[in-house]
């Protein structure tokens, strides 16, 4: 091999990318080369240099990288009521019997929509400045009209409103209902969680945290709500849901709560569940913990 | 579970699983956005459009690659194109924009190196910006095969599998980058 040819090589030679029979020609010419050895070294500082020019990503930008990520999936995931709505209003009016009604009917929505808003409209001639309270606008829709050059837009709107209130009011509790069922932050969610786990005795406070257990990816969330439906271990509906949790949750933390609540009440049908589980539960302490909970139910805790 | 188990169950729709494919990869795919990029907001974006171009199309892999080549297809494409634009804009400059504000991306180099006695300290400097330089008259597959080799230690083969060429032309692009890389630092080295 040549001086040159080494010389073309060596970048390669440092990124290990030169075949067998390659490598040990480099490697025998640098042997007996002066020269080429110190261009090998030159290589190598200039790796070295070049190692240093790496920008690595803030931690704070991979953590609102996820975050927003997971909003938008959320997002996706779960079209908005007004978007059903038009979505449902879109196959109706394809119906041509429908359409006259579908027109009737939006113009008594615009009709009753201008009753019901205060304050400047957004697009009002002459507006005064616009809602003093931060908005986040999104466009859905555009028709653009080349012969007048306008444009007609349809945005949806979500306005930031601050509550305080008794955690007795009704209106307070649906808002932090609808934060445990459909915030995509789990941090919000868990607060939520803990404000409302004493307050399980409304029927709309117990569904969401039974729904939670259930569905919830994040288990500290699952463990909070489990905590909130403490006082209805006997409630034949939540028995029903942490018998199943107790069987399909991949959290043992989740199951152990569940079967802490299951066993506060003796039940023929618990200590199925918990010879279902026997059989198939990996972890040992659930195991050990789901055995202690049958023998002190003096049920078997072998499985047939 | 292995990947594989991974992917067919966020192909059936399971969130969770998606999340732990995104997890697996998604530092990789920021620090290469980050760094061809050199731009937050522009990593951001690829990130972002990057895993939501996964989850939208992961029913239409079928295993015939890696999920990694796969993922990184996406992944470079979407720089690709951001680097031809900003090309076109003639945007890119050394300045790299970080959450504590915009830096020089090469003083960054500079002050790792921090050398206590002056004169190095300069030439250290004047290395990195002269690196920051050089990286810029890279086309953009130059760079982009040259930051997946040498920054993400990828194969060449799998550059060549990922940007959709051969093993050999992959090859003749680092050549390239590197040569370019000499030719403007051989005074530093």
């Amino acid at each position: 091999m040549s001086c040159d040819e080494v010389k073309n090589e060596l970048a390669f030679l440092l990124y290990d990318e030169l075949s067998f029979e390659r490598e040990d020609a480099v490697q025998r010419h640098l042997e007996a080369c002066a020269d080429c050895r110190w261009e090998l070294e030159r290589e190598k500082a200039l790796h070295a240099a070049l190692d240093r020019a790496e920008v690595a990503p803030a931690a704070d930008l991979l953590a609102r990288c996820r975050r927003d990520l997971r909003e938008r999936l959320t997002k996706q995931a779960r079209p908005s009521r007004l978007a059903q709505l038009w979505a449902d209003l879109a196959r109706a009016m394809a119906m041509p019997w429908l359409k006259p009604v579908g027109a009737v009917g939006l113009v008594a929505a615009g009709f009753f929509a201008a009753q019901f808003v205060q304050g400047p409209g957004l697009l009002r001639r002459g507006a005064e400045p616009l809602a003093v309270e931060p908005v986040a606008s999104q466009v859905r829709y555009l028709q653009p009209d080349p012969s007048s050059g306008s444009v007609r837009i349809v945005l949806d709107e979500t306005r930031q409103r601050v509550l305080t209130g008794s955690l007795d009011d009704a209106a307070i509790q649906s808002l932090l209902v609808s934060a445990v069922r459909e915030s995509s932050d789990p941090g919000l969610r868990l607060v939520s969680m803990d404000i409302l786990k004493n307050r399980a005795q409304s029927a709309e406070v117990r569904s969401a945290l039974l729904q939670a257990v259930q569905t919830d990816p994040i288990a500290g969330v699952r463990l909070k709500a489990i905590e909130g439906l403490t006082s209805f271990a006997g409630d034949a509906e939540t028995r029903e849901v942490l018998a199943k949790v107790l069987l399909t949750d991949d959290n043992p933390g989740v199951r152990i709560q569940a079967i802490d609540l299951l066993t506060q009440h003796r039940e023929a049908r618990i200590a199925g569940v918990l010879q279902e589980l026997l059989d198939r539960e990996n972890n040992n302490y659930v195991r050990m913990r789901c055995q202690k909970a049958l023998r002190d139910m003096n049920a078997s805790v072998e499985t047939f | 579970m292995d990947e594989a188990a991974w992917i067919r169950a966020a192909q059936d729709g399971d969130q969770d699983a998606f999340e732990r494919l995104v997890r697996a990869y998604d530092q990789s795919v920021l620090r290469l956005a980050m760094n061809l990029l050199r731009s937050v907001e522009d990593a951001h974006d690829v990130y972002q459009e990057a895993f939501l171009r996964v989850h939208k199309n992961l029913h239409s892999f079928r295993f015939d690659c890696s999920f990694h080549t796969w993922l990184y297809r996406i992944v470079t494409n979407l720089c690709l194109d951001q680097l031809r634009r900003k090309k076109v804009r003639r945007e890119e400059s050394t300045v790299v924009e970080t959450e504590d504000g915009p830096r020089d991306m090469l003083q960054v180099v500079a002050e790792e190196r921090a050398e206590a006695d002056p004169q190095r300290r300069l030439m250290s400097r004047q290395l990195g910006t002269r690196i920051a330089e050089t990286l810029l008259t890279l086309t953009p597959r130059e760079r982009m095969v040259f930051e997946m080799r040498h920054y993400q230690g990828m194969r060449l083969r799998t550059i060549g599998e990922v940007l959709g060429t051969t093993e050999e032309a992959a090859k003749n692009c680092l050549f390239r980058a590197t040569q370019k890389m000499r030719h403007a630092l051989g005074d530093f080295v």
